[in-house]
């Protein structure tokens, strides 16, 4: 099954300051909530284990994150893939970056994730609540993150 | 010998309803199931299965999962090419199937790897830990698509194609000229969605290999232990001797525990490399993902007749989605089994069926859940089709029925497309139906609350099934004719053991069987142990499902207790110092011609075939295999009334009348609670069940969340009755009664829904009719 998120966030932080943020790996990981482990394969790769719990899928999945900045610094798109505990998550986001002029960058963006598995069949009921959680915290921890950075 | 007045009640037994003996130990939670055994050093095997439903498998690491502690080992279907078993041959031998995945994965949750460990904790550790890398690909999820073979899903076969076979019966060319040639015809596409039999208890096995002797223990939980154990010893090697399968109590098998399934195969061969004990317990997504599936036809209906609603002709052509492997649990001589009954109660003048199956990326299976190979849709489209016959000729559905009932003169009838129909009258059982229901009236108060704008229906579902598997003519399995079989063996003091080569699941054999030989021989049936599913005692047979039990296992019980009671006539002559021709069974005693004060019972015939049998051989016992003449053909005429809220779509089932005619009635308790039981099942997929599958070959309803099974609250409370036509060829009447319910109910139930929503111009729905489809289809009505 297919799932569609869209957004948009403001970060206290620079464009530049957020670019780079975004453009490391292990940044970008550590923002993930319930992240257990972040290997860094190199500068756009990063191995991440996350702890889940949707319903009967409670466990570690393990995701490969490849972050694909493109040039000019104002297009940031991301595939994550992987799983586990049966069942398998390939997402694909991507968000456009623009500068507001007074230290916040805003991030426009969206995803869409093709689920397969155990996790395929809770549907829309349970994904998309927890679903939107993920995105939250993460954003929430990058605003933190890259946000306190430049303050 | 037909008639439709109730059975006689026999002085000992037959025809009462008994309390079933087995159900003291399982009240008292005492039955034995496969996963209440435990051995010493037993070991537990765990399945990892893809998440893909097509995908090759590029790499298996095992390491992760080998450093868990007590994880022991791995297997992939490379392990098991090593031993011969990476393939077996399917069901009805058409085929071969994958024991663990070899090369790629064909469905999602198809099996992998298995893992052996010590513990059952430690076997799912090692199953989350093995890492499987897969490469995905285009899944073929409708076999509409598989017929473009864009797709290939079975690139191991040697025919590129999707399309399995193609399986036809009848007189094509004269049905299609019959069907132009009609006043009036309705050509309507129905389909049986993919359902699953949803045992509680789901499958498992302990395999036990004792390497001093070379004996093979396999616990199972299999509804036909004696072909489980052949087709082990011929897929292994194994003498068969050297392989003893014990089916102990089961938890509900309905056709899901006929087939042979990755997680037996598995532990026989861990058993067999570490010399322990190996245990395999399935979990309940695993059941309901990729054990054997029942039905999945599309099939395009075609009725024709004339303006006054006499028949003229059936054709219906069905596309079949066989999932990944043509595994259908199917022991007839013809691939699509026994859908040729679709002409079903009625005397179609011409008939003609056809079918084309094609492979998936979907689970294997299509068994005969609940239903004698295809018997349900073939039911199911017949009385689908009679109900939009009806609605296109104007006539009223019962009406239309008993024009074109086959007669009760008519039988034996020998049906368009090959069956010969034991015996029936429909007539008088429908009839006794809408008596009973008061039909006419329903009709009335139908119209009057159309009138007030409200949905009301009643459905009518007057089917005919054809079970018994199986005469040698129709059925073998991989060359085993479908005979079955039954031993007696009378003790002293006149109890006795009774064996039969089917295995109960539910179904109350240890009862029924005792109520049967106890009725032939004068014996209180408490005092007959009736004993199945042990190889090593049980004489051979071919299990139970199809509603084979009765008609095949029941009639081989009269007929074995019959040469008991012959042996001990030549005993009682003896006793009785009278000559053999002399003395006769009476009264459920030998007695001296015409001195019925001269007499012996079987209790003390038993005690004299020990003690003083004279010139007979002692002993008093005997073996029979029946292979049936012919199949018995139990019918029924089943009446829903359902109110449908046009606000929220809910459609409640006011009533339901259930008439049986399943020949002579052994236990009517028994029988009733087989109706019941078959009734709500098919409640469930009227309403509730579809294994479905979305575009991307996701399976959506792995676990009781998501595949429905109706509680108390939600079941209708069912009205039943029975007449009685006993076939004629068994030899006690009876012809099995076990699956019509399953048969039988699911159209009546899907006409009365299409009754209701007719004022709206709603005639065609696909089950499950869930409360949100009812409501779209009322919304898009009201557009």
């Amino acid at each position: 099954m297919e799932m569609q998120w869209e957004g948009k966030e403001e970060v206290a932080a620079s464009k530049e300051r957020l670019w780079a943020f975004i453009n490391d790996p292990a940044s970008v990981a550590n923002c993930m909530p319930d992240l257990v482990e972040a290997i860094v394969q190199d500068g756009s790769h990063v191995e991440a284990t996350v702890k889940v719990g949707l319903g009967p899928v409670k466990g570690n999945f393990k995701l490969k994150i490849e972050l694909l900045p493109e040039a000019g610094g104002s297009h940031m798109s991301m595939r994550i893939s992987g799983g586990g505990l049966g069942s398998v998550v390939d997402l694909v986001a991507g968000a456009d970056i623009t500068d507001n002029g007074n230290a916040t960058t805003t991030l426009d963006w969206s995803g869409s994730a093709e689920m397969r598995g155990q996790i395929a069949n809770m549907a829309g009921r349970v994904i998309d609540s927890q679903a939107r959680r993920v995105i939250n915290t993460t954003f929430a921890n990058v605003k933190a993150k890259c946000g306190s950075q430049s303050a | 010998m037909s008639t439709t007045e109730a059975p006689p009640n026999g002085k000992y037994a037959m025809g009462k309803s008994m309390k079933r003996k087995e159900d003291a130990r399982f009240i008292a939670g005492k039955g034995r199931y496969i996963d209440d055994i435990v051995l010493p050093g037993m070991l537990y095997l765990a399945i990892v299965h893809s998440p893909y439903p097509h995908a090759r498998i590029l790499k298996v690491n095992k390491d992760a999962a080998l450093a868990i502690p007590g994880v022991l080992a791995v297997i992939t279907a490379d392990d098991l090419a090593g031993v011969g078993l990476a393939w077996i041959p399917t069901f009805h031998g058409y085929d071969k199937q994958m024991v663990l995945a070899v090369g790629k994965v064909l469905y999602q949750y198809q099996e992998v790897a298995a893992v052996i460990a010590t513990s059952r904790p430690a076997a799912a550790d090692g199953v989350e830990a093995v890492d499987v890398e897969y490469e995905p690909l285009t899944p073929v999820v409708s076999p509409f698509d598989a017929k473009t073979d864009k797709t290939l899903v079975r690139e191991d076969r040697e025919n590129k194609t999707n399309h399995i076979y193609h399986w036809e019966v009848g007189k094509q060319a004269e049905t299609d000229a019959a069907l132009a040639a009609s006043d009036v015809s309705i050509n309507e596409r129905v389909y049986f969605q993919r359902c699953h039999p949803a045992p509680l208890e789901p499958c498992g096995s302990v395999a036990d290999m004792n390497a001093a002797t070379g004996t093979l223990t396999l616990y199972m939980t299999s509804q036909a232990p004696h072909a489980h154990r052949t087709v082990v010893s011929l897929v292994t090697g194994i003498p068969e001797d050297k392989i003893h399968v014990i089916s102990p109590d089961i938890g509900g098998g309905f056709g899901n525990k006929v087939p042979v399934y990755a997680g037996y195969v598995c532990s026989a061969v861990a058993s067999i490399v570490t010399g322990h004990p190996v245990k395999w317990i399935e979990t309940r997504t695993e059941n309901l993902t990729t054990t054997g599936f029942a039905r999945d036809y599309h099939m395009d209906v075609q009725i024709g007749a004339t303006k006054e609603g006499n028949i003229t002709a059936l054709k219906v052509s069905t596309t079949a989605d066989h999932g990944a492997f043509d595994a259908a649990a199917d022991p007839t001589k013809y691939p699509a089994g026994l859908f040729g009954i679709c002409t079903g109660s009625y005397d179609f003048p011409i008939a003609f069926t056809q079918l084309d199956a094609y492979f998936t990326n979907k689970a294997p299976g299509g068994v005969a859940y609940r239903c004698s190979f295809r018997v349900t849709e073939a039911s199911y489209a017949i009385e689908r089709g009679m109900e939009m016959l009806a609605r296109r000729l104007g006539q009223d559905p019962a009406d239309l029925r008993l024009r074109n009932f086959v007669k009760k003169e008519q039988f034996p009838y020998a049906s368009p497309l090959g069956f010969v129909y034991d015996s029936g009258d429909y007539h008088t059982t429908f009839q006794k139906a809408l008596d009973k229901i008061g039909y006419r009236e329903l009709r009335k108060e139908q119209a009057e609350r159309r009138a007030r704008g409200e949905l009301m229906g009643i459905g009518i579902s007057t089917f005919t099934e054809v079970v018994g598997a199986g005469p040698s003519k129709h059925f073998d399995i991989m060359g085993i004719k479908m005979f079955d079989s039954a031993e007696i063996r009378i003790h002293p003091t006149g109890s006795g053991i009774v064996r039969t080569g089917t295995k109960s699941q539910g179904q109350g054999h240890e009862t029924t069987w005792a109520q049967i030989v106890a009725e032939e021989l004068g014996l209180d049936p408490q005092n007959l142990l009736v004993e199945e599913g042990d190889t090593d005692t049980a004489p051979y047979g071919l299990g139970t499902y199809a509603s084979r039990s009765t008609p095949v296992a029941g009639a081989a019980l009269a007929m074995a207790a019959r040469r008991v009671r012959e042996k001990a006539r030549n005993i009682a002559a003896h006793v009785l110092e009278a000559p053999l021709g002399d003395v006769e069974w009476t009264d459920y005693k030998f007695q001296v011609k015409g001195v019925p004060e001269k007499s012996v019972t079987m209790k003390e015939i038993a005690f004299a075939a020990y003690t003083n049998p004279g010139p007979n051989e002692p002993g008093l016992e005997a073996t029979y295999y029946y292979d049936p003449p012919n199949l018995t053909f139990p019918y029924g005429a089943y009446i829903a009334v359902v109110d449908i809220d046009k606000l929220t779509g809910e459609t409640k089932v006011r009533r339901f009348l259930a008439i049986d005619d399943c020949g002579t009635v052994i236990n009517p308790m028994i029988v009733e609670g087989q109706i019941h039981g078959g009734l709500t099942e098919g409640f469930a997929i009227a309403f509730m069940q579809e294994i479905a599958y979305d575009e991307n070959g996701n399976n959506l309803q792995p676990n009781f969340t998501e595949y429905l099974i109706p509680t108390s609250l939600e079941t209708p409370s069912w009205e039943t009755d029975s007449t009685c036509n006993p076939s004629p060829h068994h030899p006690i009447g009876a012809k099995g009664v076990g699956e019509s319910p399953n048969v039988g109910s699911p159209a009546a139930f899907v006409n009365a829904v299409m009754d209701a929503l007719a004022p709206l111009g709603i005639t065609n729905m696909d089950m499950p009719m869930t409360r949100d489809k009812v409501w779209r289809a009322i919304q898009g009505a009201s557009k």
